[in-house]
């Protein structure tokens, strides 16, 4: 590759990073919370437990792909709830056995 | 019950010398009063059968079949309790209360009604850890060698969802160590002293200092890099987009639908250091795509289908999107096609690259911007990209000094007029519209303020009205003069 004799850097024309901001709207819809929050949803409202174990493999999954832990985390924290909720009310509800 | 009536009061009317006559009908009334009372709910069509409750027989064969459960579900609240307590004795108060049918004719009946008893039956009054103590117990009942399997069985959700999150987990840990790694690796090649882009850039890295880290971590799978300080150019942004190998689930994912770790260079350029270009160079499909989708490009350009006459030309499996064939002929010079897009280098460099996109007309904060996207080899082959990485300078240098042609000049000109006097109407039609809006939010607003205005008169005007009819109404005292 050619390149040109002097050096192509210019100091006086630096920038210093500026993060470009994204605007909450725009943002990439985190379908691995929805599918958690649905999930959980079914999960206690129908006594599914595999609804309720299932919210919590997506609330995990959404956990790593989270990219910006202010916005995402309101999202990953309602599923979470509803799938902890699931758990509670499939497993230590009073109410009913644990057999399927 | 006008019978029992009748008997018992008949046997008070009879005279005292027949007692015993007297004490039998008062034990039979009595006996027959409590078989009604229990046998009531049984039996409510048979109230007139009376006289011997306990041996009835072909009548009742009926029943069972008409009502399954047993007769402890059907009865009343005071029946249940006391049958309720223990199981064992519970079966004997059964056939007590029930010898008048064949037991041989329900033989497989009663196991498979007793679970549900159970189980209602501690929905009413038990805790769960007694229910589950009668469950083994019946089970056990019906097969004692199966129940270890059987309570393993009956977690498998449970066992299934833990294991998944266990491998989840760790394989979060060692898929997010990997993209580090990768990232690292790919920094150690291009961005540290003495690399290319060290060469050509003075700013490294995103914070400022001396030994400040090259590169951003967005998201356990996205990295970037900036450089900034160079001529014709004003910042240089590499975003690394790896697979997810931190995530189980689109690993997984993955392994079905493939995937490449993405490496794309943004790099918008000086205002006066980019002149009338609209150039994109991709393999066939994604270009085609490209041309569909990117605004600019479908605007402004066209794709290419043959090179220049007597020249050599890109691989075959590249297609050139172009405004002006001359362009995209000065700026695949010779150079460019030896080492990379010609048909023998591209068989070798190829595989690593994806698209690359010049335009002056680009969507977004800048305008003049050139976008590259090359795939990321792994780890170990990380020096095999060089001659992609060294393109981006290459390139900034070549469009920054590259002028067009008068001729292409004025062809392009032309082009941009005509979408730049499209987009001021667009404006103008705008402001028209919100001029518009303004105006009848204006009248609405004069019109609701008349109408009180109005209204205020109108009641006004009524009030005075009213006085008028008043005095009118008040009787006129006639005043005659005096003679």
């Amino acid at each position: 590759m050619s390149s040109s004799g002097n050096d192509p850097r210019q100091p006086s024309t630096a920038k210093p990073y500026k993060p470009q901001p994204v605007h909450p709207d725009n943002l990439p819809i985190d379908y691995s919370g929805f599918i958690a929050i649905i999930f959980g949803v079914a999960g206690v409202m129908f006594r599914y437990k595999l609804g309720s174990w299932l919210a919590l493999i997506f609330c995990a999954q959404s956990l790593a792909n989270m990219k910006n832990i202010e916005t995402d985390l309101k999202q990953i924290s309602t599923a979470f709830m509803f799938a902890v909720m699931g758990m509670v009310t499939n497993y230590l509800s009073p109410a009913r056995g644990v057999k399927t | 019950m006008a019978n029992l009536r009748s008997s018992f009061l008949s046997c008070f009317l009879i005279p005292r010398g027949d007692t015993l006559l007297q004490l039998i009908l008062l034990l039979s009334l009595l006996l027959h009063h409590l078989s009604a009372s229990s046998d009531d709910s049984h039996f409510e069509g048979f109230d007139e059968i009376d006289d011997e409750p306990i041996l009835f027989q072909s009548p009742l064969s009926d029943l069972p079949l008409r009502s399954p459960p047993p007769p402890t579900t059907l009865s009343t609240s005071s029946d249940q309790p006391p049958s309720v307590s223990d199981l064992p004795p519970k079966p004997s108060a059964k056939t007590s209360s029930f010898d008048y049918w064949d037991e041989d004719e329900f033989e497989g009946f009663p196991t498979e009604i007793t679970p549900p008893e159970v189980t209602k039956q501690s929905e009413q009054t038990t805790t769960p850890p007694e229910s589950a103590s009668t469950e083994p117990d019946e089970t056990s009942k019906v097969s004692e060698p199966t129940s270890l399997t059987k309570r393993i069985r009956s977690y498998t959700v449970e066992i299934a969802c833990v294991s998944f999150l266990i491998m989840f987990a760790i394989n979060y840990f060692t898929g997010k160590k990997e993209n580090e790694t990768l990232a690292l690796a790919w920094a150690a090649t291009f961005a540290t002293k003495d690399t290319i882009f060290d060469k050509n850039f003075s700013l490294l890295g995103v914070v400022e200092g001396d030994n400040s880290p090259l590169l951003l971590k967005e998201g356990q799978n996205v990295f970037k890099f900036y450089a900034s300080g160079r001529r014709f150019c004003q910042e240089l942004l590499a975003t690394m987009e790896l697979k997810s190998r931190q995530d189980l689930i689109a690993k997984l994912y993955n392994m079905i639908v493939p995937c490449k770790d993405e490496i794309t260079f943004e790099v918008p350029m000086n205002e006066d250091a980019m002149d009338h270009v609209v150039f994109a160079l991709a393999k066939k499909k994604a270009a085609k795509a490209m041309h569909k989708e990117v605004r600019d490009l479908q605007r402004f350009a066209n794709l290419m289908t043959s090179g220049p006459n007597g020249r050599k030309w890109v691989a075959d499996e590249l297609t050139v999107i172009t405004e002006s064939k001359e362009v995209a002929g000065d700026l695949i010079n010779e150079t460019v096609l030896d080492q990379v897009f010609g048909e023998k280098a591209f068989g070798n460099f190829g595989k690593w690259f994806i698209s690359m996109h010049f335009s002056d007309q680009h969507q977004g904060t800048h305008k003049k911007m050139l976008v590259f996207k090359f795939a990321l080899p792994d780890v170990n082959h990380m020096a095999d990209m060089t001659r992609l990485v060294a393109l981006v300078p290459y390139y900034i240098d070549l469009i920054g000094r590259y002028k067009l042609s008068s001729q292409a000049r004025s062809k392009t000109e032309a082009a941009r007029s005509k979408v730049a006097q499209e987009v001021y109407k667009e404006l103008q039609n705008e402001r028209q519209e919100a001029l518009q809006r303004k105006k009848a939010e204006r009248r609405k607003m004069m019109e609701e303020a008349q109408s009180k205005l109005n209204a205020e008169a109108l009641r006004k005007k009524e009030a005075k009205e009213r006085a008028r009819q008043l005095k009118k109404a008040m009787p006129k005292i006639k005043m005659s003069r005096g003679a």
